[in-house]
């Protein structure tokens, strides 16, 4: 039993290797720049980095962006899941190309894409503008509305598909059963159809957030240093301020929320799923 | 006990009344014309082999399908363009489809709640309902730590505990083993007595629908070729399908050669058989016999065949004999009892009542 505990563990010898030197050990000496002080080991940059306002401002902006395009995304991530997994044959197929095949179009690209629909003279204001909808062309580029709207479009598969994996196991005698016990469309989603998928709604979330919390290329191409994130910091930090333990510390900020989300999600899953 | 029901005039047979329904599935017909009606109280079975659309047809009743064409009525109401949840029909599903994030008392109270009871109301029924079904000690537990049987109970206290007009089970002890479904059965065909649940059991077990139901309806390819008393369907089957579905029995094909005051007699590949019947000579027809009616003492007015003895099978209350054939034909006899004195290889004379001979035509 030893022995084929040990053999099974060898398998992750190569894995947890590489992420060690490729991702953990980079990352402890660079957290480590963050508490580094001439003397010994200080919190000043810190201190220094959540009483500056201007901070303030790019850490409130940041939650708030991740935080609307996840709940942007699981809106439309949420019925596409269902229709995905009532799907058969060639839609199901059409599904996941649509899903899958921008991905790896690049992020680019798309914001290339976005900005001929978007600008003051791109599709969308010419349409409005000719149907008579508004005079003036909307400001709709270099906003935070943009912003959300592009993040959640690039980050939807990552709802989606988690969601997609749990509904499809969803017995649908399930929802038959609450209906044959007269309960109403409205009693029947919220009482067995919501409850049974929230774990995917948790995962999905949770990938969504992490994912545009840390987010980089996608506000540099849609709004720019206008409006900045904490990503675009740490890269101004490091790269024109050339001032490491600034970088190191909004890099271990970051950290921090993405390990409270990955906590916080798998706890939830975890009571969602001890009640089963 | 059974059959009660089935004596009622007609007109007392109309608490569920099926019209009509049709239904086919892109463009297939799985069932066309469906006819039927329950009587207040009854038990019955839908007995039908694989894919006859049992299922389909419980779906139509329940509305968690829509028929082409077609009415249900129960107790005078037409259900046909009312959702699920509004019909109060109850279903026990193949798989009990019991809530996994839910308690076993919150699956049985979720008929309840959804009818807008409180959680207070809903605790003294609940726990009854699980009583009923003896499962008031798990009424804590998650649905998921229950065994097969367990919750079988729990997913018939939930159907229960709404005082639904009428209940429907899909093949409800298909997931239990041999000796379980046994003692189930029993349990619970006495439940729904005692409350005069008017039930309608699905399954493709002969046996099961035997043991639970005062009648049953035969389907095949979505058609019901004979509803009637299990007694009934056994001595007088309809037609070749139900002979050959419900019970064992002998069967010999032939052709009737000569016809004498409603004496057929049809000549087999084992001889002349003789059977109560007016059909013409020339007729293309399918015997039947039930093997517990055959003897090997053959009395000299019996119908007389003369089989080689393939197999004796010894199984406690009987033994039973199959008959050595080259064809579509089987021969088939039980007998009560251990019996020794048989051997295979062994040529031997059976015989049968001239009245005990089903037949039917068949097509040519
Ligand atoms: N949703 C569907 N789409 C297409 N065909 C279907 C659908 N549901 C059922 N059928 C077909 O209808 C026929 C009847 O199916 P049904 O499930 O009612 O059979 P059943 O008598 O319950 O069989 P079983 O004993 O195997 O459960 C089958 O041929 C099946 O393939
Ligand atoms: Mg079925």
């Amino acid at each position: 039993m030893i022995m084929r505990l040990d053999r099974i563990g060898l398998l992750a010898v190569p894995g947890l290797a590489f992420l060690a030197v490729i991702y953990a050990l980079p990352l402890v000496l660079l957290l480590f720049k963050s508490v580094q002080g001439v003397d010994g080991l200080t919190l000043i940059t810190y201190i220094d980095f959540f009483g500056d306002e201007f901070n303030q401002v790019v850490l409130w902006r940041t939650l708030r962006v991740a935080l609307l395009t996840t709940l942007l995304a699981l809106a439309i991530a949420y019925p596409t899941a269902f229709a995905m997994a009532r799907a058969k044959g060639i839609w199901l197929n059409v599904f996941l190309v649509a899903l899958v095949l921008p991905m790896s179009l690049g992020v680019i690209v798309k914001a290339f894409a976005w900005s001929i629909l978007f600008r003051s003279n791109g599709f969308l204001n010419t349409s409005l503008q000719s149907l008579g909808i508004t005079d003036e062309p909307i400001r709709m580029l270099f906003t935070e509305t943009a912003l959300i709207i592009g993040a959640a479009n690039v980050f939807l598969p990552f709802m989606v598909l988690p969601i997609y994996t749990v509904v499809r196991q969803l017995n649908r005698n399930l929802p038959e059963a609450a209906s044959s016990l007269g309960a109403t469309p409205w009693f029947r989603f919220t009482r067995v159809t919501l409850p049974l998928t929230l774990p995917g709604v948790v995962a999905g979330s949770a990938f969504t957030f992490s994912l545009a919390i840390s987010m980089y290329v996608i506000p540099s191409l849609i709004v720019g240093e206008r409006q900045q994130t904490l990503s675009m910091l740490i890269a101004r930090s490091f790269l024109y301020l050339r001032n490491e333990p600034l970088g190191s510390t909004i890099s271990a900020v970051l950290l921090a929320i993405a390990i409270f989300v990955v906590l916080f999600s798998s706890w939830l899953a975890g009571r969602l799923g001890a009640r089963k | 006990m059974q059959g009660q029901a089935s004596h009622l005039p007609p007109n007392e047979h109309r608490y569920l009344d099926v019209i009509g329904v049709a239904k086919s599935f892109k463009g297939a017909a799985i069932m066309d014309q469906m006819n039927f009606r329950v009587a207040k109280g009854e038990l019955v079975s839908l007995l039908g082999p694989s894919g006859c659309g049992k299922t389909t047809l419980l779906r139509i009743i329940a509305g968690l399908l829509q028929a082409d064409t077609g009415d249900i009525v129960l107790g005078g109401r037409n259900l046909s363009s009312l959702p699920a949840h509004k019909r109060n029909i109850s279903v026990v599903f193949q798989n009990y489809a019991l809530f996994p994030h839910l308690t076993v008392a919150e699956n049985v109270a979720f008929g309840l709640r959804a009818r807008g009871t409180s959680k207070a109301d809903a605790a003294r029924p609940v726990a009854d309902a699980l009583a009923l079904v003896r499962m008031d000690a798990f009424a804590d537990r998650p649905v998921s730590a229950l065994s097969g049987g367990q919750q079988q109970r729990v997913a018939v206290a939930r159907a229960l505990v709404v005082s639904p007009d009428l209940l429907l089970l899909d093949e409800p002890f298909s997931a239990l083993d041999r000796k379980l479904r046994e003692t189930m059965q029993i349990e619970l065909k006495a439940l729904l007595r005692n409350r005069g649940i008017t039930a309608i059991f699905v399954t493709h077990d002969q046996d099961e629908a035997m043991g639970v139901s005062d009648r049953i309806a035969v389907m095949n390819k979505g058609k019901i070729e004979q509803f009637a008393e299990p007694s009934t369907l056994y001595a007088q089957p309809a037609s070749p399908f139900v002979m050959d579905f419900v019970g064992l029995s002998t069967r010999l094909s032939g052709r009737v050669t000569e016809q004498a005051g409603g004496i057929a007699t049809v000549t087999t590949n084992v001889g002349p058989v003789r059977a109560r019947s007016g059909l013409a000579a020339g007729t293309p027809v399918l015997l039947g016999v039930r093997p517990e009616l055959i003897t090997p003492d053959p009395t000299a007015e019996m119908n007389q065949i003369s089989v080689q003895l393939d197999d004796v099978m010894t199984l406690g209350s009987k033994t039973v004999l199959h008959g050595a054939t080259t064809d579509d034909d089987n021969f088939l006899c039980e007998l009560s009892g251990i019996r020794t004195d048989y051997k295979r290889g062994q040529t031997v004379t059976w015989g049968w009542a001239v009245d005990d001979t089903l037949i039917h035509a068949v097509p040519a």
